[in-house]
């Protein structure tokens, strides 16, 4: 059965839940809300030691420090450099895979698709000097190029098992119907599979997005300058020589969430269920 | 022109044998209906007719083409699916124009087109509507829209009106029966529905397990169904089924029925032996009238109003339906003696093969 709602709950069940929810919701958000303390927390109380207590002012001048201390609009500019390519790519050829892996019964088709499952298994952490080396001799280290390319890579298997799975779950009457009409097999992708794919490219692009956007390893691993870091690893930049500015740290972590925030909102509208009602008789 | 014609076509599905050798000839500008019990291969036939499956061996062809290794996309046929599968991001004119623009037509003939088919079909009022803005029986004519913009040969139907309700049903088959003759295009149409068959068909081909039955018109296969699963398919309440002792007589095939009354039928047969006599409820006699008489007890009575329709438990435990005046009064436990018209009956042998058609059109 289902679960009953809440409203329609014992009275101890529903107090319980009103007391507890805020709670777990508490537990949850403190390492954030405590970035967000720390970022407004003036530089004097952790030289004091006040790491957890209140804080003494609002120093809201460590979000101007950071851009002034800090190249970090250019270590932006830098991510926004290496994401975006990064989602379009691999969105984009998961799209062209999964169409190909969902529609076509060629003979080699479950091992391709396996293949690119068996790909998401492997510990990324042990590619990492093969990876490094590569790059390096393709001439690409240390620079967005290489980052992009190699994230393309990395992402576009899970993104085919996404996308291959949502278009085998679209109904194949639809595909078929469209070849009996003539439609040639470009077509048919363009114009009846792309557009019906609508929620699940803004559902990919916004996964992908942030996990690219907050990479850290392969950052540090494949760029080593300024003029190509991402913001994750542009932000250690952040600590003094000798003492850690977690204030700072703190506040340029907060900018640098902002974007795949945005970038949630931006693609909301677009995650919408029930795109393909009444193509069948339902 | 576009005959459709296959010749010994089978389809395996890995090591499954679903199609086992079609023979079929349907004629440029013919209504043909292939009806079975589900799962014998209806839909698989009509989608290799399509170019969706394709065929394992066996030749097909259209209009004369070697059609067999063409794509679905080249064979000039139009099909309307069991699920109508429309584009569900697309307006009703869209759905219908689809096909023509992705086949390079300019946008004048497209718009002519489009707005000839809906009138046709009475969508004009729906052209700006998504398909789920639309009900089952106004999708269904989306369907039938988008098929016939593209002036196809032959058209291929899945059932396309099985989740209709009787009435639209009723209503949608005539708008169909119209199409065709204001088309003149060939048609295949599946069905399990036996009106539908016997209304629609110029020729109606019985299918079972993947082989064909019978092809016919649909008052051949009524009057000279051809062995026991086409009887018994064909006519609606189903053929009665008797099993009588038969033997070669000097007037006909003398028929010992249920309870011992014997009628003499027309048609000569060779041995003799335990049969299996037909006799369709419409034909059987509930006031007795008839060249025998059987005789038995009813044990149900529907009445439909125009008709009533009655079971009646004869002596040796088997049973007949006897369709009767609607305003017939027996009630469950009377007696009834059942009238047995000797010209009405099919005689079939052992293995189920006509010997007799009880042909009422002689
Ligand atoms: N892709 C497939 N793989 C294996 N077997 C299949 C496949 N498609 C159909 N079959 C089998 O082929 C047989 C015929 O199927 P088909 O869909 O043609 O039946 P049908 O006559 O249209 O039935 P219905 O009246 O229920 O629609 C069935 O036994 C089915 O299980
Ligand atoms: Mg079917």
């Amino acid at each position: 059965m289902f679960p009953t709602p809440i409203q329609k709950a014992s009275p101890a069940a529903r107090i319980g839940y009103q007391v507890l929810l805020p709670v777990a919701l508490m537990i949850w958000l403190i390492p954030l809300i405590g970035v967000a303390v720390t970022s407004l927390r003036p530089a004097s109380d952790l030289a004091a030691g006040n790491y957890f207590g209140i804080p003494s002012g609002l120093a809201f001048e460590n979000y101007a420090a950071v851009f002034r201390d800090s190249p970090i609009g250019w270590y932006i500019l830098n991510s926004f450099k290496v994401t975006v390519p990064t989602v379009i790519g691999a969105v984009a050829l998961s799209c062209l895979t999964g169409f190909a892996l969902a529609v076509y019964g060629f003979r080699a088709n479950l091992w391709v698709f396996f293949a690119f499952v068996a790909g998401n298994f492997i510990p990324f952490q042990i590619l990492m000097v093969p990876v490094r080396d590569m790059t390096l001799r393709a001439g690409m280290y240390d620079t967005t190029l290489g980052l992009v390319l190699f994230h393309i890579a990395f992402q576009t298997g899970f993104c085919t098992l996404f996308m291959r799975n949502f278009i085998k779950g679209l109904p194949f009457a639809l595909i078929e119907s469209a070849r009996v009409e003539g439609v040639s097999e470009w077509r048919i992708f363009r114009h009846i599979v792309l557009p019906l794919m609508r929620p699940a490219i803004a559902a990919l692009s916004v996964l992908v997005f942030t996990f690219v956007w907050n990479d850290y390893f392969w950052a540090t691993v494949l760029v080593q300058g300024q003029h190509a870091m991402p913001v994750t690893a542009g932000l250690y930049s952040l600590n003094g020589q000798w003492v850690a500015a977690w204030h700072l740290v703190s506040a340029g972590s907060i900018v640098a969430a902002l974007p795949p925030v945005l970038m949630f909102f931006l693609m909301q509208r677009h995650f919408i269920a029930g795109l393909t009602l009444g193509a069948t008789k339902g | 022109m576009a005959e459709v014609s296959l010749s010994k076509v089978t389809k395996e599905f890995g090591a499954v044998s679903v199609i086992k050798g079609i023979d079929l000839q349907i004629a440029d500008g013919e209504f043909c209906v292939f009806v079975g019990p589900s799962g014998c291969g209806k839909s698989t036939l009509l989608r290799m007719v399509a170019g969706l499956e394709e065929i394992s061996s066996g030749a097909l062809r259209i209009g004369g083409r070697d059609m067999t290794q063409v794509g679905p996309s080249d064979r000039g046929v139009a099909m309307v699916f069991q699920s109508y599968a429309l584009y569900p991001h697309m307006t009703v004119a869209e759905n219908i124009g689809f096909g023509l623009r992705m086949t390079g037509h300019d946008k004048a003939e497209i718009a002519k087109r489009t707005s000839a088919a809906a009138k046709m079909l009475q969508l004009d009022h729906l052209l700006d509507r998504k398909p789920g803005q639309l009900s089952g029986g106004q999708r269904q004519r989306v369907a039938i829209g988008r098929a016939i913009v593209r002036n196809p040969d032959v058209f291929l139907f899945d059932e396309p009106l099985s989740n209709l309700d009787a009435a639209l049903r009723v209503q949608m088959r005539g708008e169909i029966s119209r199409l065709h003759q204001d088309l003149g295009a060939t048609m295949i149409y599946v069905t399990h529905d036996q009106v539908e068959a016997m209304t629609m068909a110029d020729k109606i081909v019985v299918l079972s397990a993947g082989h064909i039955e019978q092809v016919g018109s649909p008052l051949e296969l009524y009057h000279r169904p051809r062995n026991l699963f086409v009887a018994g398919f064909i006519g609606s309440p189903k053929m009665n089924f008797l099993t009588v002792e038969a033997r070669p007589a000097p007037g006909g095939a003398e028929v010992t029925l249920p309870g011992g009354a014997v009628v003499t039928l027309a048609g000569q047969i060779a041995v003799a032996g335990q049969m299996t006599l037909g006799l369709r409820p419409e034909h059987a006699s509930a006031t007795g009238v008839g060249d025998a008489v059987l005789e038995g007890t009813v044990k149900l009575a529907e009445h439909l109003g125009s008709e009533t329709l009655f079971f009646v438990a004869l002596s040796d435990g088997s049973e007949i339906a006897v369709k009767a005046d609607g305003l017939a009064s027996e009630r469950p436990g009377d007696r009834m003696r059942v009238g047995v018209p000797a010209r009405a009956c099919h005689l079939f042998d052992a293995a189920g093969q006509a010997l007799i058609n009880g042909d009422l059109t002689r």
